[in-house]
């Protein structure tokens, strides 16, 4: 079974732990945390459980996306206005729900933030992820769902898979899955050295992660382009957050 | 110091005007760094400020200072050993554009490309904060420094650098494109630019009873970068019409507020004082972009604006004509605030009564609670059908959501009218 780890952390916490004060620094991969993070990215790494991750650029980079009676409407900011925000993310492979926890509970975002564990839904192949293609940029598309929307337009949803044949085809979707009910999402903090696991998702809002996919794009217009088409637009919200970017120096 | 504050002599200040946005947009273009761009196009007005004055204007300013301040920038890359790449990449381009041109130095100012679409473009984004359009657009295109820029929105320096520092970091990181939006986009986002340069005008002329003269400036800056928009897109009408309503406006500038500082209503101003040149400029402005056979609301409010700046008196107003664009442009926007203008004016056409049964109706959707100029417009209807209790307390619904100051004196004085306090 896969599963999807959403790291959550109060940024301005976040920067202040990791000493320098900026929020480009911020989340568990910069400042005093960095080393046990990395032991926690060989261990899952090595043992075959780590199957993908990145760390993302701050919500002050993150751009909403939806359609409204036909019309693209684009905002600045994340999907919702939470105190603790998607900062980083890993896919694991794990026997159970389980496993997915105990590994959670060992990442050191879970000690100053919280971390949603969600199972994929469906089984989908895993499948290895090599860098975006030259003049291409990577970002995390988050799908969510709008419940005040879904009353406005009762009726089906329109199918998601012509879009990812569509978007597949171009190049610029490289991976995704929907993922289980929020209900059936553990969230896992680490505080005085214990474990608190909590039923349901990090942050107890209206909108809440439906899905996600990983897209590579020319620039933010097509990720917006992208992100306006796919079915949930219509229904939900979409935020387009870059990848944190890869440091070649 | 601010260098727009700086640059005292006028012919500079001038130059200054016309040539900062097109430096810095170029500049950009070039080497894709936003801070790079504003340091070096300061750093050339700087050295414009020593120079001139004792060697001279160059016959070509603009061209001038885009050297200078890109040979700044290559002198800073070149310090630099991590942009060598980039520097490789921008001198590649510069031998290009040295060949196609036969000079490298005629770029700026002599016909070459206007980079300044793509700068208004990219500011305007609107995955961008408003409030952070504005601010990036009157610092880059304008030329507006910080410090001017929060004085004029009323916030502290800090939070207005924090505010343009996020945005051009959104811009790199988030990858938002340096360029003129496709032709599938164009009209949408062309829409977006306009809306930014109508706040920043609206901003400007709301302030026109304040102390600040920054404020006030802003409405100037709104003016002038439409001009820009309407000279680099002439297919667009509606640039053309915004540029007319902000003219129109301006016109009724040294009418709108007496002596004390309180508004005074369209129907009271003295019409002499209306700028006739400014009215004419905005009636040419209204007949081109008409021509061009594709209404859109910003046309529909200059015309509205041109049927009052054509009226002698309040009462020759052609408010049939004006209640007529009223609805198409409610047609168009669905807006609830045009609806309640339609509505006034259809009272000074058919009578207080038929406007009293839109104000009401419209008051009954709720759209419009918490909107001050609704229980106002109510009461004003109210005190023309002498029904004087009910005006009154519609004048105080009023005053209890009115936030500046000139409005809350003018509700209260017409509260008094109809109510009078007791001796």
């Amino acid at each position: 079974m896969q599963y999807l780890l959403v790291h959550a952390v109060d940024e301005e916490l976040a920067a202040a732990m990791s000493g320098d004060g900026t929020a480009q620094a911020s989340g568990p991969s910069g400042g005093a945390a960095a080393p046990a993070l990395a032991a926690w990215l060989d261990e899952t790494v090595s043992r075959g459980v780590n199957l993908h991750g990145s760390r993302l650029c701050p919500i002050s980079d993150a751009t909403t996306v939806k359609v409204r009676r036909g019309e693209l409407v684009v905002t600045d900011g994340p999907f919702a206005e939470t105190k603790e925000q998607v900062a980083d993310y890993d896919l694991l492979e794990c026997s159970d729900l389980e496993e997915a926890v105990e590994w959670a509970s060992r990442h050191p975002t879970a000690q100053i933030g919280a971390i949603e564990v969600r199972p994929l839904y469906g089984d989908e192949p895993p499948q290895g992820l090599p860098e975006p293609a030259p003049g291409r940029r990577r970002y995390l598309m988050l799908v969510c769902t709008d419940p005040d929307v879904e009353r406005d337009e009762p009726g089906p949803i329109t199918p998601v898979e012509p879009w990812v044949e569509e978007m597949g085809g171009r190049g610029v979707r490289r991976f995704g899955s929907r993922l289980d009910e929020p209900v059936r999402a553990r969230t896992v903090r680490v505080r005085d050295g214990e474990a608190l696991v909590t039923d349901g998702p990090f942050a107890e809002t209206k909108e809440q992660i439906a899905g996600f996919d990983i897209l590579d794009c020319a620039d933010l217009d097509e990720a917006i382009e992208v992100a306006g088409k796919h079915p949930m637009a219509r229904h939900g919200l979409l935020e387009v957050r870059p990848f944190w970017p890869f440091q070649k120096d | 110091m601010a260098l727009s504050e700086g640059l005292s002599g006028p012919a500079l200040a001038g130059v200054f005007r016309d040539e900062w946005g097109r430096i810095v947009a170029g500049l950009i273009h070039q080497f894709g760094d936003w801070d790079l761009a504003e340091d070096c196009a300061q750093e050339a007005f700087t050295l414009a400020l020593q120079r001139w004055p004792v060697e001279g204007t160059p016959a070509r300013p603009g061209a001038w200072l885009f050297t200078v301040a890109r040979n700044r920038a290559i002198d800073r890359l070149r310090r630099s050993a991590k942009y060598q790449e980039k520097l490789k990449a921008v001198a590649a381009t510069t031998m290009t554009e040295t060949a196609e041109d036969g000079a490298g130095e005629e770029v700026v100012g002599s016909g070459g490309p206007d980079e300044r679409l793509r700068l208004i473009f990219t500011c305007c984004h609107p995955a961008l904060a408003m409030e952070s359009r504005v601010a990036l657009t009157l610092r880059t295109l304008a030329g507006l420094s910080t410090a001017e820029i929060a004085r004029a929105f009323l916030v502290p320096e800090a939070t207005m650098a924090k505010r343009l520092v996020r945005a051009k970091h959104k811009i790199q990181s988030a990858g938002i494109p340096y360029r003129v939006p496709p032709a599938g986009a164009l009209g949408q986002r062309a829409a977006g630019v306009l809306a930014v340069l109508y706040l920043l005008f609206n901003e400007g002329y709301s302030a026109s009873a304040g102390p600040d003269l920054v404020r006030r400036d802003l409405c100037d800056q709104a003016v002038r970068l439409t001009t820009v928009l309407v000279g680099l897109m002439p297919e667009l009408p509606e640039a053309k019409g915004l540029l007319a309503l902000m003219v129109f406006h301006g016109s009724r500038q040294a009418a709108r507020v007496d002596g004390e500082g309180d508004l005074v209503r369209l129907e009271d101003q003295d019409r002499s004082l209306w700028d006739r040149a400014a009215v004419e400029e905005a009636d040419r402005y209204l007949a081109e972009a008409l021509q061009q056979g594709e209404v859109g609301p910003y046309q529909l409010q200059a015309a509205i604006a041109s049927c009052h700046a054509s009226a002698p008196t309040a009462e020759a107003t052609d408010w049939q004509s004006i209640a007529w664009l009223y609805q198409q442009l409610a047609d168009l926007t669905g807006s609830p605030v045009v609806e309640l203008n339609r509505a006034v004016a259809v009272a000074m056409t058919d009578g207080p009564e038929e406007g009293l049964a839109l104000v009401d109706g419209l008051t009954r959707t709720g759209a419009l609670d918490g909107y001050y100029l609704l229980p106002a417009a109510r009461a004003d209807l109210l005190r023309r059908l002498r029904r004087s209790c009910e005006a009154a307390a519609a004048y105080r619904e009023a005053l209890a959501l009115v936030r500046t100051e000139p409005e809350r004196r003018f509700l209260a004085a017409r509260l008094a009218e109809v109510d009078p306090p007791a001796r």
